[in-house]
């Protein structure tokens, strides 16, 4: 009895500690996704967990998920997610036709803008530039490359380094609202600004 | 408030654009910290630009946390030794493909646009498992 017992003891120890586990869980807007189960020491397998909330010992070729319980998260996992960074933020500006002026409103936009990216440590910061499609194809590259470049030098002017940035143009070649060639369109006329 | 002379504003596209090979950028880190590239190893600093087949390796007491430019966020727990085997994305398509191995230690995970792009266009390996990840928020653990 007593030998039985420390032999599966020790089974379930070296079980434990060799074997790799998935915790699943639903993302920051409560949808649930899953992850698929592909190889199993080097044999291909098809298993899909879908379980929120679940965890799985991987290894086998149909691996089980179980709920996480009344116990929920061990303790290094919920540091774990603690410790995630905050998810990308975007920020659309919008400008007046054939310029690089700001509308009155995006203006007002600037302020939040710079105080996102002053907020976060190692921040990165896309700038992404686009046209309606009033006027020709290559001059809205240069335009909506110009938008680009006028945002990111005003966000240089406030004294964020230019090496955590980048700016490109799209010209006209992805609508906001979709329209027939030069047609003046204000959702068209804008910057999308990533921050991450 | 954002008129600047042209010449100064097309000054700033050379300047601007960073090395064109970042894939993600540092946020935090603690303790041991530490990035593998060929033979250097780099402090994992906040704001460090990773380059593909960059390694994540922490101590005991280390942590790091780092965003993709695909949204990809990763928390990598102490004692681990991670891998970003391959990692491609094109920024205007919003695809690419992305697998990251995990040697040992912890990984948690939230997707982004790559796996929302292709099914299974974003794998993470472990030392007995290949996972294709479709769009969620997930640890992975591997002990010693």
């Amino acid at each position: 009895m007593i030998r039985a017992g420390v032999a599966a003891a020790a089974i379930f120890l070296l079980g434990g500690c060799a074997t790799s586990s998935l915790v699943l869980l639903p993302d920051d807007e409560g949808h649930q996704g899953a992850v698929a189960v592909l190889e199993a020491d080097g044999v291909p397998a098809d298993t899909v967990i879908a379980q929120g909330n679940s965890r799985t010992k991987l290894g086998t070729r149909t691996p089980v998920a179980k709920p996480l319980g009344p116990n929920g998260l061990k303790k290094q996992e919920a540091a774990l997610l603690t410790g995630l960074p905050p998810p990308a933020k975007s920020f659309l500006l919008y400008f007046e036709p054939g310029t690089t002026t700001l509308t009155p409103q995006s203006a007002t936009i600037l302020a939040s803008l710079r105080a996102e990216i002053a907020a976060r440590s190692g921040p990165e910061v896309e700038v992404i530039g686009h046209t309606d499609t009033v006027g020709g194809e290559q001059d809205n590259d240069r335009l909506s490359m110009k938008r680009a470049e006028e945002v990111l030098a005003w966000l240089a002017s406030q004294g964020f380094d230019r090496s955590m940035m980048s700016a490109v143009g799209r010209g006209e070649r992805q609508l906001m609202q979709p329209t027939m060639d030069n047609v003046d369109s204000p959702a068209n006329r804008r910057v999308e600004v990533i921050v991450r | 408030m954002l008129r600047l002379p042209l010449a100064l504003a097309a000054l700033a596209v050379t300047v601007a654009s960073p090395a064109a090979a970042e894939i993600a950028r540092i946020k935090q880190s603690s303790g041991v910290a530490l990035i593998e590239r060929n033979t250097q190893r780099l402090k994992a600093t906040a704001g460090f630009q990773l380059l593909p087949g960059d390694k994540l390796v922490t101590g005991k007491d280390g942590r790091m946390s780092l965003t993709f430019i695909d949204n990809t966020r990763f928390a990598v727990g102490p004692n681990s030794r991670v891998s970003v085997s391959q990692f491609q994305y094109d920024r205007t398509r919003q695809k690419g493909s992305f697998i990251t191995r995990v040697d040992r230690g912890s990984l948690a995970i939230v997707s982004g646009r790559i796996a929302k792009s292709d099914r299974d266009a974003m794998k993470v390996r472990t030392p007995n498992s290949l996972l294709g990840v479709r769009g969620t928020k997930f640890i992975v653990a591997v002990p010693k």
